[in-house]
C-alpha cells in the first residue's frame, strides 16, 4: 500500500467527506447499539440475574408470565426429576401507591418461596420468610423510596412495607419487587389461590428429562434466553434495533461502494499508469481496497469513540442506554467489513482498466 | 533479428472500426531497435504513432504480427505474463510526465521499486542515485505540484530508468517544454540509452531529438520509412 498511504496522508481533504459520513454512521450505530443493549437490560435484567437455566410455562403461554398459570402438581413432576432443582415463580405487573406520600411505583412483582434456590442470600431468605413485605430494586432508592415506606398494591387490599433493597434489576421496563410467594398469590388470587403460580424455574437436569416432564405436565420448557422473549416489547425492540443496524450497515456499504467507484473513475488514468509500470490487477486492488480499509477503520473507530462518549453521557440520565464492549466491537467490525465489502463493487471496474490509457490510446 | 536487438516488431497490423469500414493504422509494420540505440519516429497527427508505442510497449495487442522484447516473444502470452514482461523490461516516458500527484520526486521512483518487490532501502538508494544522475537530488522531497515542467519530465525519465528497462518508450517527452528544457530532457534520454544500453523508441518532432537520434523513422500509411535511406 505504498501509494495508498501517501495518498491518504497528502490528499486528506479528498477523503474527508467519506470519512465524516462513515464516522457519523458509526456514531449512530454505536448509539443504537447502546440503546439496544440498554433496552434489553431494561427489559430482562431482572430475569437474567436470577440463577435458573430453564423456565416452564403453561403450554401456549408464549413465555409470558401473565398468560401462564400452573398448579402444584406440575412442580412435583419437575421436582421428582433427578438432578433438577425446581421452584415456583409468581410474576405480575402491579401499581404500588405510597401510603406515606412517596412516589407511586409500577412494579414487576415476583413472588418467590423463601427456600427457593432463586433466593441465594440469607438476608433475602429472611426478608421473604418474615412478615409480608417488599424487597425492591435498589434503583428505587434513588427515587426517594425508603425502608419502612408502606405501599398499597393495586388490585388488592394489601398494604405492604418496604423491607429492603437488593440488586433486582428490571423486567418489562419496570423495576422488580420481590415478595413471598404466598403474598404474591394473595395479591393475584385473593383467598382462592389454591397454590397457583405463574411458572417453574429450573436448574440442572437433561433436556430429555425436562422435555418428558414438560409433556407430562402440559408445559413449555424454555431456556433462559428464550424466556426473555416473553418480556413485554422485548422481541419488537430487539427486532427493530437489529433492523435499523442492518440498514445502517447496508447504507455504509453502498456509500463506500459508490465513493470507491467514483474514486476509481477519477483515477482511471492513474490506475492505467500503474498497470503500464507493470503493476498487476492484484497490486492495484490491494492498494485501493487497503486504502478504503484504512479510511473506513479510522473513521469507524473515531465514530465509535464519539458514540461511546455520547452513550456514557446519556447513560447518566434515566435513558435506557448501556455500553457493552462486545456489542460495540461487533458494530465496529461489521461497519469495517461492510465498508471493505462495499469497495469490492469497483473490483471489476479496476480490473478492466487498460494500461494503454496511460498513453492516451484507446485500448 | 540481430543478436543485440532489444525490441523487435514484425508484421504488426492494427486496425480500428471506422463506421462501416475499417481503418488500418499499422500495416505489416516492422521495426528493430538494438540495445543502446535511440530511434525517433515522427509522422502526421493520426498516423498511428501512439498506437505503435502502445503495441511496442505491450499496452495493446496487435491484430496480427509479433512483438519481441529482450528476446521474449509476447505472442500468446496471457495478460498476467504480458504485465510481468512489461514490468521487467519496459519503461515509459510520457508527454506530460504523468507523475502521481501524492508522491514526492523520490517516491515516484521508489514506487517502481515497490512494484518490482525491491527492498525499500535498496530502492531508496537507487532512487537517490538516479535523481542525482539527473541533477534532481536536491528536489527529491518535492511534490509534482512544486516542480517545473522540465523538472517533472526529468523525474519521469528517472522513474523510467528505475525499472532498469531493456526498452524505453517515450511519447513526445518534450512537447510541452521550451527549447532549452527540451534539450536537457532529450540529452538525458540519449545519455540514458547509451549509458544503460536501453533500446529507446521516441515519438518526437523537434530537431533536437532528431539530432540525437541514431535513426529517424517516419510513420506513414501504416508503415515506417527511414529518413535518409
Amino acid at each position: 500500500m505504498f501509494l495508498a498511504l501517501r495518498d491518504l496522508r497528502r490528499g486528506a481533504r479528498r477523503f474527508m467527506l467519506l470519512g465524516v459520513v462513515i464516522a457519523l454512521v458509526a456514531v449512530l450505530s454505536t448509539v443504537l447499539s447502546g440503546l439496544a443493549t440498554g433496552l434489553v437490560t431494561d427489559g430482562i435484567s431482572g430475569l437474567r440475574a436470577l440463577p435458573f437455566e430453564h423456565l416452564a410455562f403453561q403450554r401456549g403461554a408464549d413465555a409470558t408470565f401473565s398468560r401462564s398459570t400452573l398448579r402444584p402438581a406440575a412442580l412435583e413432576k419437575f421436582e421428582a426429576l433427578s438432578g433438577v432443582e425446581a421452584t415456583e415463580v409468581g410474576s405480575s405487573f402491579v401499581n404500588a401507591a405510597s401510603m406515606d406520600g412517596g412516589p407511586s411505583l409500577d412494579l414487576a412483582l415476583f413472588g418467590l418461596s423463601a427456600d427457593s434456590f432463586l433466593v441465594e442470600r440469607p438476608e433475602a431468605r429472611a426478608a421473604l420468610a418474615d412478615t409480608p413485605g417488599l424487597v425492591l430494586a435498589s434503583e428505587l432508592r434513588d427515587e426517594g423510596v425508603e425502608v419502612g415506606d408502606r405501599y398499597s398494591l393495586g388490585g388488592s387490599n394489601l398494604v405492604l412495607p418496604v423491607v429492603g433493597f437488593t440488586f433486582a434489576g428490571t423486567y418489562g421496563h419496570a423495576p422488580i419487587a420481590f415478595t413471598s410467594l404466598a403474598t404474591w398469590q394473595q395479591i393475584q388470587f385473593g383467598s382462592g389461590a389454591d397454590g397457583r403460580y405463574s411458572a417453574i424455574a429450573l436448574r440442572g437436569g437433561s433436556n430429555d428429562a425436562l422435555d418428558a416432564a414438560a409433556s407430562a405436565t402440559e408445559t413449555d420448557v424454555l431456556t433462559k434466553e428464550a424466556a426473555f422473549g416473553g418480556s413485554p416489547g422485548y422481541t419488537a425492540e430487539t427486532t427493530t434495533m437489529s433492523l435499523i443496524r442492518g440498514f445502517l450497515l447496508v447504507i455504509s456499504a453502498l456509500v463506500i461502494g459508490a465513493f470507491f467507484t467514483v474514486l476509481t473513475v477519477q483515477r482511471t488514468r492513474q490506475i492505467g499508469l500503474l498497470k503500464a509500470m507493470g503493476a498487476s490487477n492484484g497490486y492495484v486492488l490491494r492498494d485501493g481496497i487497503g486504502q478504503m480499509a484504512i479510511l473506513v477503520s479510522a473513521a469507524t473507530l473515531g465514530g465509535v469513540a464519539i458514540g461511546c462518549a455520547l452513550v456514557l453521557a446519556v447513560g447518566r440520565t434515566k435513558a435506557p442506554v448501556e455500553l457493552n464492549v462486545a456489542s460495540v466491537a461487533t458494530v465496529a467490525l461489521s461497519l469495517i467489513v461492510a465498508g471493505v465489502g462495499g469497495s469490492l463493487v469497483a473490483f471489476r471496474r479496476v480490473t478492466q482498466i487498460e494500461p494503454a490509457i496511460a498513453l492516451g490510446v484507446e485500448p | 533479428m540481430k543478436a543485440d536487438t532489444a525490441l523487435a516488431v514484425s508484421g504488426v497490423r492494427v486496425s480500428f472500426p471506422d463506421g462501416r469500414h475499417e481503418r488500418v493504422v499499422l500495416d505489416r509494420l516492422d521495426l528493430e531497435i538494438a540495445a543502446g540505440e535511440l530511434v525517433v519516429v515522427s509522422g502526421q497527427s493520426g498516423a498511428g504513432k501512439s498506437t505503435l508505442l502502445a503495441v511496442a510497449g505491450l499496452l495493446r495487442r496487435p491484430d496480427s504480427g509479433e512483438v519481441t522484447i529482450a528476446g521474449i516473444s509476447a505472442r500468446g502470452l496471457s495478460q498476467r505474463q504480458r504485465t510481468a514482461l512489461r514490468r521487467d523490461h519496459i519503461a515509459f516516458v510520457y508527454q506530460s510526465a504523468n507523475l502521481l500527484p501524492s508522491l514526492t520526486a523520490i517516491e515516484q521512483l521508489e514506487l517502481v521499486g515497490h512494484i518490482h518487490r525491491e527492498r525499500s532501502t535498496e530502492a531508496r538508494r537507487r532512487a537517490l542515485a538516479l535523481l542525482d544522475e539527473i541533477d534532481m537530488a536536491d528536489r527529491a522531497d518535492q511534490l509534482p505540484s512544486q516542480l517545473s515542467g522540465g523538472e517533472r519530465q526529468r523525474v519521469g525519465i528517472a522513474r523510467a530508468l528505475m525499472a532498469t528497462p531493456s526498452v524505453l518508450i517515450a511519447d513526445e517527452p518534450t512537447a510541452s517544454l521550451d527549447p532549452a528544457r527540451a534539450e536537457v530532457v532529450t540529452n538525458l534520454l540519449a545519455a540514458a540509452a547509451t549509458k544503460h544500453a536501453i533500446a529507446t523508441l521516441v515519438v518526437a518532432h523537434d530537431t533536437i531529438a532528431l539530432d540525437r537520434a541514431n535513426r529517424h523513422l517516419i510513420l506513414d500509411a501504416g508503415r515506417l520509412r527511414e529518413v535518409g535511406s
